[in-house]
C-alpha cells in the first residue's frame, strides 16, 4: 500500500510517495494557479507512468494554496454579512488602529464585506448568554429580501458565541429563501469571544466556501477517476489535516495549509534526529519564514493576519521577514550597509544567475565567498556566473564603502544574517523562549547556507539540515493526524468553575470531534482528546494554554492552576499565586491518529564516498580549503568535522570551522556548533 | 531662540531665556559642526553624499559593524517593550500598547526606541535626563530609578517611567527605560483622566526620581506610598513589576551586548549610530523649501471655563535644520488641557517625522536638526501647578494639526488634511456597593482620518498621536456592568473634497444596574478640522445622554453621575476634506451614497456637480 503526499507550492506541485518499506520517490510538476487541479493530476500521472501503483493508495494528503490565494489576491465572491443592528461597520473599523504609525497616506486593506452588503438586524445576546431582544420572525423572512446578489453569507452577531440560537434562525431564514448560497455561522467557524475577530473569520470562511468547495469536490471526482478510491485529507494551518468534507465547510483553516505542512516535516525529521524542541527556518529566495516547536507541538497563534485580516482560528505561528538569497544589498542615505527587503527574485534574480541580474544580492556574496559551487550550484540548469557576481559586489558596495570585494561580500552576509537573527528572537525570546534550549531546522534554497553560522551566533547548540528538504511538505502530510480544534468561551473566575461544569463542556466538545472524526473514517480506537484551559490572571487580555490531564475533576482543575502559576512564572518571569485566576476559553483537540511513515536513508558506505572534491571557501579572514560531500551520498552514522560544504540538488550547507556533523539515519545533517 | 554657540555635549538640553526649550540635543539652526570632545563627528553640512565616510573615517567601525549593533540596540528595545506587554496586568499597556522602551548610552542619550505611540518620543528622553541628573553618581547596579513629573519630562501623571543603569566590571555603559501608561494614579477620579481638575494635584499622585528598586530590591517604602494612593493597589503593583521584568530584560541583553563587541567598540558605535539617523534626516529637511511657516489653531475649550484656546507655531526651514517656535499660543488654562515641554516636542517630532523618511532609526540623533522652543507659562510649556493630562491627550493632537498646517503651507508633498483631532477620552467608573467590584473602565474612540492628496481620509480610525486599540465589545460586556449599544461610521461627517475626509464613530454605552461616573475628555466639538489645497472642514463631534429617558447635549469636556438605564452617546469628530469638492468624481460619490457614507442632502449640499446619475 502507497501513501502520497500533494503539495501545491507557488511554482512547483509535489507529489511524494512512501511504500511500505519506507521507500520515497518525489515527482515535480509545474503548479497552474488557474486550475489547481490539473498540477495534481499531472504529478499521480506522472508517478503511475513513473510505475507507481496509484490505485493502491491507502492515504492521500493534500496541502494547498488556494484558499490563501485567494485571499491575498483579493480574489473572493461577492460576499455578504448579517449582524446586530447597530454593528454594521464593525468589520470595517477593526481596532481602529492604523498600520503604520507615521505614514500619513495610509490605507487600509478594503473590508471583506463592502458596506452596503452589511445587512442588520435587530436582536440581541447578553454576555451570559441570555437573550436581551428577541430576533424576531418578520425581521427573518424580511432579511432574504433584502440580501443583495452573492454567493456567500457571513453570520456574526453578538454574543452568538454564548448563545446561537438568532444565527442559527437566520441561517434557516436564509435557507427557506431557497438559494444556493454558502452560508457561515460565527459560532460554529470560531466560537469565540472579541467580535472583531470573530467576524473577520467567519466572513473569510463565507468567502473562500464556494471555491474550495468546487476546486475540492473537483478534485475527489478526478482522483478517483485515476483510480484512487481513498478520500483525501487536506492540511489545516494549525498542522494537522481534515477530511475533504471538513474542509469544505471550513476553508478558513487551510489559508495556512502549505507552510504549516512545511513545519511538519521540518518536526518531524528533527524528532527522528532525537530533537523535539526545534526553530525552523526556510529561507527562499525573497523571504525567511521562522517558526517554533516546543516540545513537539508547533507555537500555534490565534491571532494571525492574512492580508490585513485577522484570522482567529488556530494557526502555527509562522514569522516571516523579507531576507532571503535573492535580497538585495544596498547602501542607504546615511551611509550604512542594507540588506533587504528587496529582492531581486527568480528573474531577473542574483547576478551569478547570469540572466541579466546586475544589483547585489546575498546569494552573490556566498558565490564571490566560495560557498556556491559554480559548476553545481542552484538546483535545475542555472550556473554560476562567479565573474557577475564579484562586479555586481563591487560596483554596489566595495567600490562605495572603499572595500575590498571579499570584505563587502561578508559584510553582506553578517548584515543579512542580523536580520535573520532579529526574526530568530521574535519567535523565541519575545514569547518567552531561550533560544539555547532549541535546535535549528534549516530548510529551503538558502537555509543551510546560514544556518550553522546563525546557530553559533545565537549560543545555540545543534542546527539540523534534512536531506529531504526538497519534499519536506509533502512529507509533512504524510507525517501528521487528522485533528480538529474545538474551544467554549468561558469567561469567568476559575474559582466559581465546577468540576461538572467543566465535565460537561469537555464531553460537548468530544461529542462534536467524535462525530467529526468519525465521519472523516476514523475509528474510535484511533480518536484521541486533548484537554486544555487558556487562564490568565483576571484584568490581563492574554492568556496562557494549560493542558488539563485526565478526567476533569477538582484535583485536575488545582493541577491545571498550579501549572498555570508555573507557566507564567517560566514565560513571564513572575507569578501571583494569590492572584484571582480566570478561565478564558476551553479548548479540546480531536486528534485521528495516522499510521506514521518511516523514511530511512538506504545510503551505505564511509564519508569518503560522499566526497566530491575540495575547494577554497572564505571564513573571516581566512581561506580554507574545505571538503566538498554529496548530501545525498552520506551514509547514516557518517561523521566529519568543519570547515566543509554539503552539497544537495537544491541547497548548500556551509559547516564553519569548529563545527561537526554526523548523518543520522534519515540522512539529516546533526551540526554542533561547539556552543552550548 | 537658537544661539550660534557650539553644543559641547549633545547629552543635555538646554532651557534658553528661561522660555525655551531646545529639542534635548539639537545642533543649531544653522549647520554647526559638533565639536564633542570624544569623538570627532561626521560634517553634518557637508556629507550630501556619506557613503564613503562611514568607511574612512573613524577607523575601526565599519558599516557593517554599525548596521549589526544599530540592530542589536533596536532589538534590545523591542524585546523590552514585548516583555512589557507581554507580562503587563492592565488591559491598557496589554491590550492598548500604552507603553515604550528604549535604550540609553552613558550620556543619557537615546539610541534606540521601540514606541508604539508616538506621545512617548521626545518625553522618554527627557525623563531620562530628569533621572540622570538626580542620581549622577549614585547608581548601583540592580537599581531602578521611576518618575511621572509632568514638569520634568514627564507627560501626564499616568505615565511612569522605569529608568535602570546598566554596569559591565563596574562600570556604567548605559541605560534602560520604559514607560507605561498605569489605569489609574490617584486624583480625584477613577482612571485619573479628569476632564474637570484644574490643578496637577487633582490629577494623582506625582513621583519625583525615586529608586524603586535598590541592588535589586524593591524598596517597600515606596512601593507601599504609591500603591496606598492608587484605586486599584494590586493591578499597580502588577504593572509596576512587569515595568521593572522589562528593564532586567533590557539590561541583560545590552550587557550581553558590551561582552561580545566589547566596551569601546559600543560605544564608538553608540555615536555612529546617532550621527547616521542626524545625516538620514538632514538630507530629508534639505529637501524641503527654506522659509518661515506659519500656522495657527485652536482648542474648542478647557472645560473650566476658557474657549478657543489657540496654538501657533512658527517653522522655520533653514537648510537642513528645522526650529518650531509656539510663540503665541495661549497662556496655560486652568483646564485640563495644559501640555507639558516634553508632550510639545513630543508631538512636533511625530509630524516632522510624518513628513519625513519614517524609516530613519528613532533615536537621537534623528531629532538633532530639530528644534522646540515654547514661551514658558503657555499652553504649550505648562508650568505647575496646572493640570494636564489632557494635554497628552488632546493638546498633543491639536499641535500635530498645527505643525502640519505650517508644513502644508511650506509645500510638504506627504500630508494630510486635518484628522479628528482628539481622543475621545471616555471613562467609565464605579465604587458602587451593589457590585461586587469597583471597576474603573477607560478607553479612547477614533474618528475620521483627514483627506490626502490622493486619497480620501480613512474612516473610523485613530491617528497621529494615538493608536491605541479599541476595547472588543464582547470584552468589555463580560467585564463591566455596562452594554455597548451602537458602534458606527457617522455618515456625512467627512469634509467634502476631491478626497473628502474620513468619517467619525458614534459608540453608545448604556450603564446597567448600578450608579457610575462619567468622563468624557474630548475636542473639535466646535472647532472643525481643517481641509487642505479647497477641501472642506470635517464635521464636528457631539455628544449626548440620555438620562432618566431624556437626552441633552453635554459640552466636549464633562464629568456627570449616572445611574442605571442612563445611557452616553459619543460622537465623533471626521477628518478635513483635501481639494475642491466640485473636482470628486462622480463615481466616488455614487460609490459613496450607495454605500450609506454619504446621504442625498449632504451631496445635493456639497457636490452640486453631481447630478444623481
Amino acid at each position: 500500500m502507497t501513501r502520497i503526499g500533494v503539495d501545491i507550492g507557488g511554482t512547483f506541485t509535489d507529489v511524494v510517495i512512501v511504500d511500505d518499506e519506507g521507500r520515497l520517490r518525489g515527482v515535480k510538476t509545474p503548479s497552474t494557479p488557474e486550475q489547481p487541479d490539473d498540477g495534481v493530476v499531472d504529478g499521480l500521472e506522472q508517478a503511475r507512468d513513473d510505475g507507481i501503483d496509484v490505485a493502491d493508495t491507502e492515504f492521500l494528503g493534500h496541502g494547498t494554496t488556494v484558499a490563501t490565494n485567494a485571499v491575498l489576491e483579493d480574489d473572493l465572491p461577492p460576499t455578504a454579512l448579517v449582524t446586530t443592528d447597530g454593528f454594521r461597520d464593525v468589520l470595517e473599523i477593526g481596532r481602529q488602529d492604523r498600520p503604520d504609525l507615521y505614514d500619513l497616506d495610509f490605507e487600509r486593506p478594503p473590508p471583506l464585506v463592502p458596506r452596503d452588503h452589511r445587512l442588520t438586524v435587530s436582536e440581541r445576546i447578553g454576555p451570559d448568554g441570555n437573550v436581551v431582544e428577541p430576533l424576531r420572525e418578520s425581521e427573518v423572512a424580511e432579511l432574504a429580501d433584502r440580501l443583495p446578489d452573492v454567493d456567500a453569507v457571513a453570520v456574526s452577531t453578538l454574543f452568538a458565541f454564548r448563545n446561537p440560537v438568532h444565527e442559527r434562525a437566520i441561517r434557516e431564514g436564509l435557507r427557506e429563501h431557497g438559494d444556493d448560497v454558502a452560508i457561515a455561522l460565527s459560532s460554529a467557524v470560531l466560537p469565540e469571544f472579541r467580535e472583531y475577530e470573530r467576524t473577520s473569520t467567519t466572513a473569510l470562511n463565507a468567502a473562500l466556501k464556494p471555491r474550495l468547495d468546487a476546486y475540492l469536490g473537483r478534485l475527489s471526482d478526478r482522483t478517483r477517476a485515476t483510480g484512487i478510491d481513498e478520500q483525501w485529507a487536506v492540511m489545516q494551518s494549525h498542522g494537522g489535516l481534515m477530511s475533504v468534507r471538513t474542509a469544505r465547510e471550513k476553508p478558513v483553516n487551510t489559508v495556512l495549509s502549505g507552510p504549516a505542512a512545511g513545519v511538519q516535516g521540518a518536526q518531524y525529521l528533527a524528532d527522528e534526529a532525537g530533537y523535539e524542541d526545534i526553530i525552523t527556518m526556510d529561507m527562499g529566495g525573497t523571504s525567511t519564514d521562522v517558526s517554533l516547536v516546543d516540545g513537539g507541538e508547533p507555537s500555534l497563534s490565534t491571532d494571525w493576519e492574512i492580508a490585513g485580516h485577522p484570522l482567529g482560528v488556530p494557526t502555527i505561528d509562522i514569522h516571516t521577514i523579507g531576507a532571503g538569497g535573492g535580497s538585495i544589498a544596498w547602501i542607504d542615505a546615511g551611509g550604512a550597509l542594507r540588506v533587504g527587503p528587496r529582492s531581486a527574485g527568480a528573474d531577473p534574480g542574483p547576478a551569478a544567475y547570469g540572466r541579466g541580474g546586475t544589483q547585489p544580492t546575498v546569494t552573490d556574496a556566498h558565490v564571490v565567498l566560495g560557498r556556491i559551487h559554480p559548476e553545481y550550484p542552484l538546483g535545475g540548469d542555472l550556473s554560476v556566473d562567479v565573474d557577475a557576481a564579484r562586479e555586481a559586489i563591487e560596483r554596489g558596495i566595495a567600490d562605495e564603502l572603499g572595500q575590498s570585494v571579499r570584505d563587502a561580500a561578508q559584510g553582506i552576509l553578517e548584515v543579512a544574517r542580523a536580520n535573520m537573527e532579529r526574526a530568530l528572537r521574535v519567535v523565541s525570546v519575545e514569547q518567552g523562549y531561550d533560544p539555547r534550549s532549541f535546535a535549528l531546522v534549516a530548510f529551503g534554497g538558502a537555509g543551510p547556507l546560514h544556518a550553522p553560522r546563525l546557530g553559533e551566533e545565537l549560543s545555540i547548540p545543534t542546527v539540523l539540515v534534512p536531506r529531504l528538504a526538497g519534499v519536506l511538505s509533502g512529507l509533512g502530510l504524510l507525517a501528521s493526524d487528522l485533528e480538529h480544534a474545538y474551544v467554549t468561551s468561558v469567561v469567568e473566575p476559575l474559582t466559581d468553575v465546577t468540576a461538572d461544569e467543566l465535565r460537561d463542556w469537555f464531553a460537548k466538545l468530544a461529542a462534536e470531534g467524535t462525530e467529526t472524526l468519525a465521519a472523516d473514517g476514523i475509528d474510535e480506537a484511533s480518536m484521541r482528546f486533548e484537554r486544555s484551559l487558556d487562564l490568565r490572571y483576571a484584568g490581563q487580555s492574554y492568556s496562557l494554554n494549560v493542558p488539563i490531564e485526565g478526567d476533569p475533576s477538582e484535583e485536575t482543575l488545582a493541577a491545571a492552576t498550579d501549572r498555570f502559576h508555573a507557566e507564567h512564572e517560566a514565560h513571564y518571569g513572575h507569578a501571583n499565586p494569590d492572584e484571582r485566576v480566570e478561565l478564558v476559553n476551553v479548548r479540546l483537540r480531536a486528534i485521528g491518529e495516522i499510521p506514521s511513515i518511516d523514511v530511512r536513508t538506504s545510503v551505505e558506505g564511509t564519508v569518503r564516498d560522499a566526497v566530491l572534491g575540495e575547494r577554497p571557501v572564505q571564513f573571516g579572514d581566512e581561506k580554507r580549503e574545505v571538503t566538498v560531500y554529496e548530501h545525498g551520498h552520506l551514509p547514516s552514522g557518517g561523521e566529519f568535522d568543519g570547515p566543509a560544504v554539503v552539497q544537495a540538488a537544491e541547497s548548500t550547507t556551509v559547516v564553519h570551522p569548529g563545527q561537526s556533523v554526523s548523518v543520522d539515519d534519515r540522512g539529516t545533517l546533526v551540526i554542533t556548533t561547539g556552543k552550548t | 531662540m537658537t544661539d550660534d554657540s557650539h553644543q559641547e555635549d549633545d547629552s543635555y538640553g538646554r532651557y534658553e531665556r528661561g522660555d525655551a526649550y531646545d529639542g534635548h540635543e539639537t545642533d543649531d539652526a544653522s549647520d554647526s559642526h559638533q565639536t564633542d570632545r570624544d569623538h570627532q563627528s561626521t560634517d553634518p553640512a557637508g556629507d550630501t553624499t556619506t557613503g564613503g565616510n562611514l568607511a574612512t573615517d573613524g577607523g575601526e567601525i565599519d558599516p557593517v559593524t554599525l548596521e549589526v549593533l544599530r540592530n542589536a540596540f533596536a532589538t534590545v528595545a523591542e524585546e523590552m517593550s514585548a516583555n512589557l506587554i507581554r507580562t503587563s496586568y492592565s488591559p491598557n499597556i496589554k491590550e492598548r500598547k500604552d507603553a515604550s522602551s528604549a535604550v540609553f548610552d552613558a550620556r543619557g542619550r537615546m539610541l534606540a526606541q521601540a514606541e508604539n505611540i508616538p506621545v512617548h518620543l521626545g518625553a522618554m528622553p527627557h525623563s531620562v535626563r530628569t533621572v540622570v541628573e538626580a542620581f549622577e553618581g549614585a547608581f548601583e547596579p540592580g537599581d531602578t530609578v521611576i518618575h511621572n513629573s509632568p514638569f520634568s519630562g514627564g507627560a501626564h501623571l499616568p505615565d511612569i517611567t522605569f529608568v535602570s543603569p546598566v554596569f559591565v566590571d563596574g562600570k556604567l555603559v548605559a541605560y534602560v527605560a520604559n514607560r507605561a501608561h498605569h489605569a489609574d494614579v490617584g486624583g480625584s477620579l477613577a482612571g485619573s483622566v479628569s476632564a474637570d481638575a484644574t490643578s496637577v494635584f487633582a490629577e494623582g499622585i506625582q513621583i519625583p526620581p525615586v529608586k524603586l528598586f535598590e541592588r535589586g530590591e524593591i524598596v517597600d517604602g515606596v512601593l507601599d506610598l504609591l500603591t496606598e494612593n492608587v484605586r486599584t493597589p494590586d493591578e499597580r503593583e502588577g504593572d509596576l513589576r512587569a515595568q521593572q521584568a522589562a528593564n532586567e530584560t533590557g539590561r541583560q541583553r545590552f550587557e550581553a551586548l558590551v561582552e561580545k563587541h566589547g566596551r569601546e567598540t559600543v560605544e564608538a558605535v553608540a555615536d555612529r549610530v546617532l550621527d547616521y539617523s542626524e545625516r538620514r534626516m538632514r538630507e530629508e529637511v534639505r529637501d524641503l523649501a527654506d522659509g518661515v511657516y506659519e500656522f495657527a489653531d485652536a482648542l474648542d475649550s478647557d472645560g473650566a471655563g476658557a474657549e478657543d484656546v489657540t496654538i501657533r507655531a512658527t517653522v522655520t526651514i533653514d537648510g537642513s535644520s528645522i526650529a518650531v517656535d509656539f510663540a503665541g499660543s495661549a497662556q496655560q488654562v486652568a483646564g485640563a488641557v495644559n501640555a507639558p515641554i516634553a508632550v510639545t516636542t513630543s508631538a512636533t517630532y511625530y509630524a516632522l517625522r510624518a513628513v519625513t523618511d519614517p524609516d530613519i532609526p528613532p533615536n537621537q540623533g534623528c531629532y538633532r536638526p530639530f528644534s522646540v522652543s515654547a514661551p514658558e507659562g503657555t499652553v504649550v510649556n505648562a508650568c505647575k501647578p496646572a493640570a494636564v493630562v489632557g494635554g497628552n491627550l488632546e493638546t498633543s493632537q491639536r499641535i500635530v494639526d498645527t505643525v502640519l498646517g505650517a508644513m502644508a503651507e511650506a509645500g510638504v508633498r506627504s500630508i494630510a488634511a486635518a484628522a479628528n483631532g482628539s481622543m475621545n477620552n471616555v471613562t467609565f467608573g464605579s465604587a458602587d456597593s451593589t457590585l461586587t467590584d469597583p471597576y474603573t473602565f477607560y478607553e479612547t474612540i477614533g474618528g475620521g482620518y483627514g483627506a490626502r492628496p490622493e486619497r480620501d481620509g480613512v474612516d473610523g480610525v485613530h491617528a497621529h498621536m494615538t493608536n491605541t486599540q479599541n476595547t472588543p465589545i464582547e470584552a468589555l460586556e463580560l467585564a463591566y456592568p455596562l452594554r455597548v449599544e451602537r458602534y458606527e461610521l457617522r455618515p456625512d461627517t467627512g469634509g467634502a473634497g476631491e478626497f473628502r475626509g474620513g468619517l467619525g464613530i458614534r459608540r453608545d454605552i448604556r450603564v446597567l444596574g448600578h450608579d457610575a461616573s462619567f468622563s468624557l475628555l474630548s475636542d473639535r466639538r466646535r472647532n472643525r478640522p481643517y481641509g487642505l489645497d479647497g477641501g472642506q472642514p470635517g464635521a464636528t463631534g457631539e455628544d449626548r445622554v440620555v438620562i432618566d429617558g431624556e437626552e441633552r447635549h453635554i459640552d466636549s469636556k464633562t464629568t456627570l453621575e449616572l445611574s442605571d438605564g442612563d445611557l452616553v452617546s459619543v460622537r465623533t469628530p471626521g477628518g478635513g476634506g483635501f481639494g475642491p469638492p466640485e473636482d470628486r468624481s462622480l463615481a466616488a460619490i455614487t460609490r459613496d451614497l450607495e454605500d450609506g457614507r454619504l446621504t442625498a442632502e449632504h451631496v445635493a449640499e456639497h457636490y452640486p456637480h453631481y447630478d444623481g446619475e
